[in-house]
């Protein structure tokens, strides 16, 4: 037995290495997105408008950088947000089904920008503050619900936020049954998830959130590797669970509900990605934080690219297009045995 | 001298009211391995978390290597005592030597990796333990035998100076209780641990054990050599069933049979 050699598992450099390999991917994407559209525009023009260099129409560099541009940078931010989330939500509740929506935070934001449409709100601010606010409220009563006296169990905070996305729903419903004119469709558009109203000011506000979400969720990478191990062990070894969990839940649930209120509720992303991720680079989440946020910035980008352009002049809810390509990959996934959650156990 | 844990009056009781356990003594020295046996509800997994410093006891003093429990931090106790469950549930797929590096954890700083070191512990580890072979496979391919294996390995990997295990074979067949017990034997005389296993298998227990604590509602029934303890008039009085108590005619051992 003595001639066996066993390899470090993960080392900095690998990390290091596979994220340089990911950010490259993300550009590739970035670029791509930016030449898709209904106008064209060529990588020589694109790289005149980038550069500041002469020789292209004002329009051109118009659509690039006041219209492209930002979405392309707020699809990237939600991506990476959602995926995050969801990779720490299924941690925490140590649950693989779960996502970022699982503790309400879509069914609550949907509930203020929903009532924010209703009232004629504008979709650059009020109905982003509404929908925040409505995120934050209905965590807020999941925890509140969830919570006992021993701490937070998962499966009462589960069951919380069913009830919780069942009550907003309701009401959500009752709008949506009730509403008027061009009203039902910026409502239909919100909940299927929508980046065409993307400005610099929301990506300026969300993507610092985001990077310092990200900070603050990777120094508790290791524990979180032991909270998926079991609570017990985590707190055996050293992890103060109760405090790692509070945390981690209200970062994913502030960041979450922030990127909600830009960009509507966009399904699959959340979940999915992380799955990828664990099939590929396996269960520790030192290196599974990074390439799941990276992963899904590069998904929702590519995702949004496909709903801009399938049915153009027209589009599509980025919503639709995450869905399409996520429900069937996610059978898939359920469908396939091991792949990076408990078979039998589970 | 090798004294690991001692606790003298310990009494703790949950939210409840009752007492869990009350007035226990208890010493457990370098190289000894002791068994905690009693019905369920009589305090032994409460006990073992006492002594790991989850529960902190409202009377009594406990004392690591001379030094109150209640003085260390989390970490420096993840760092001398370890805890090897009934079952491990893992939710998503580690491999065995992954799993084994969680033993670090109270080694290791916010933001740093395993290093050289960590790597030559956690290969010890598995080495004694015999599953230095299963490094690579993801510990939800292994047996039940294999996972306990690991789960000890990784225990060791803690570098631990006292080692707690709760019904750590309630799940395994008799070839793989068998091989956990010989195994935890053989590391805590060779590796001068202090070990306490609570366990339902009175008949290894008594086999195994340097030392038997039977537990009977919160309170020490009897303690001993398993000689002393496994009688029939203590099982009666403890597990409240009529049971015979004879020897084992290979190994001698008291041997414990239902009637």
């Amino acid at each position: 037995m003595n001639g066996i050699s066993i390899k470090r598992p993960l080392s900095p450099m690998r990390v290091a290495g596979i994220c340089i390999a990911f950010l490259a991917v993300l550009l590739a994407a970035v670029v791509g997105s930016l030449l898709l559209g209904t106008a064209e525009v060529s990588p020589d023009q694109l790289w005149r408008v980038l550069f500041d260099k002469p020789g292209v129409k004002e329009a051109v560099s118009l659509i690039v950088l006041k219209i492209r541009l930002p979405r392309v940078i707020l699809a990237g931010v939600v991506g990476f947000s959602l995926s995050l989330g969801g990779l720490v939500f299924q941690a925490l509740l140590r649950n693989p089904l779960a996502d970022p929506f699982i503790l309400g935070v879509s069914s609550g934001g949907a509930f203020g920008a929903v009532i924010g449409i209703v009232l004629g709100l504008g979709f650059s601010f009020g109905i982003p503050c509404l929908a925040f606010a409505g995120a934050l409220s209905s965590v807020y009563l999941v925890l509140v619900i969830g919570r006992r006296k021993m701490g937070m169990e998962s499966s009462t905070i589960l069951l919380a936020g069913v009830i919780i996305n069942a009550f907003f729903t309701a009401i959500i419903m009752f709008f949506i049954a009730t509403a008027v004119d061009d009203r039902l469709h910026s409502m239909l558009f919100w909940l299927y998830g929508d980046l065409s109203q993307s400005r610099f000011g929301e990506t300026a506000i969300a993507a610092p959130i985001a990077l310092l979400s990200f900070a603050v969720l990777y120094s508790f990478s290791r524990h979180l590797n032991l909270i998926t191990a079991g609570e017990d062990t985590a707190r055996q070894l050293g992890v103060d669970v109760e405090r790692a969990k509070m945390i981690c839940f209200l970062v994913v649930s502030v960041l979450t509900g922030l990127v909600v209120s830009f960009s509507g509720l966009i399904g699959f992303v959340g979940l999915v990605v992380p799955h990828l991720g664990r099939m590929v680079f396996g269960s520790d989440h030192r290196l599974l934080m990074p390439v799941s946020a990276m992963g899904g910035a590069i998904f929702l980008i590519v995702a949004d690219s496909l709903a801009r352009t399938l049915i153009s002049p027209s589009e599509l809810p980025v919503g639709v297009i995450t869905a399409f390509v996520g429900a069937p990959f996610f059978i898939y996934l359920l469908k396939r045995k091991g792949s990076g959650w408990g078979g039998s156990s589970a | 001298m090798g004294r690991v844990i001692s606790l003298r009056q310990v009494g703790f009781s949950y939210d409840d009211g009752a007492w869990a356990l009350t007035g226990l003594d208890l010493d457990v020295d370098r190289g000894e391995l002791v068994g905690v046996l009693g019905p369920n509800g009589s305090g032994k997994s409460t006990l073992l978390k006492i002594v790991d410093g989850l529960l902190a006891p409202q009377e009594g003093v406990v004392r690591l290597n001379g030094r109150p429990v209640s003085d260390y931090s989390r970490a420096e106790l993840a760092r001398e005592v370890a805890m090897v469950g009934q079952e491990s549930h893992f939710r998503f797929s580690f491999s065995a030597l992954e799993v084994v590096l969680m033993g670090r954890f109270p080694y290791l700083g916010r933001f740093q990796f395993e290093g050289e070191r960590d790597m030559e512990v956690a290969r010890d580890a598995m080495e004694a333990t015999h599953c230095l072979y299963l490094a690579r496979r993801s510990i939800h391919e292994l047996s039940g035998g294999e996972k306990q294996r690991v789960m000890i390995a990784r225990a060791l990997a803690q570098e631990p100076s006292m080692v707690l295990l709760d019904e750590p074979t309630s799940f395994l067949d008799l070839r793989f209780k068998k091989e956990v017990f010989d195994l935890i034997r053989a590391l805590t005389h060779e590796r001068g641990l202090g070990v306490l296993v609570a366990t339902h298998d009175i008949d290894l227990a008594a086999a195994y054990c340097d030392r038997l604590v039977l537990l009977k509602s919160g309170r020490i029934h009897t303690t001993g050599i398993p000689e002393e303890v496994i009688t029939a008039s203590h099982m009666e009085a403890v597990y409240e069933c009529t049971v015979s108590v004879d020897r084992n005619p290979k190994t001698g051992s008291p041997r414990v049979t239902l009637v």
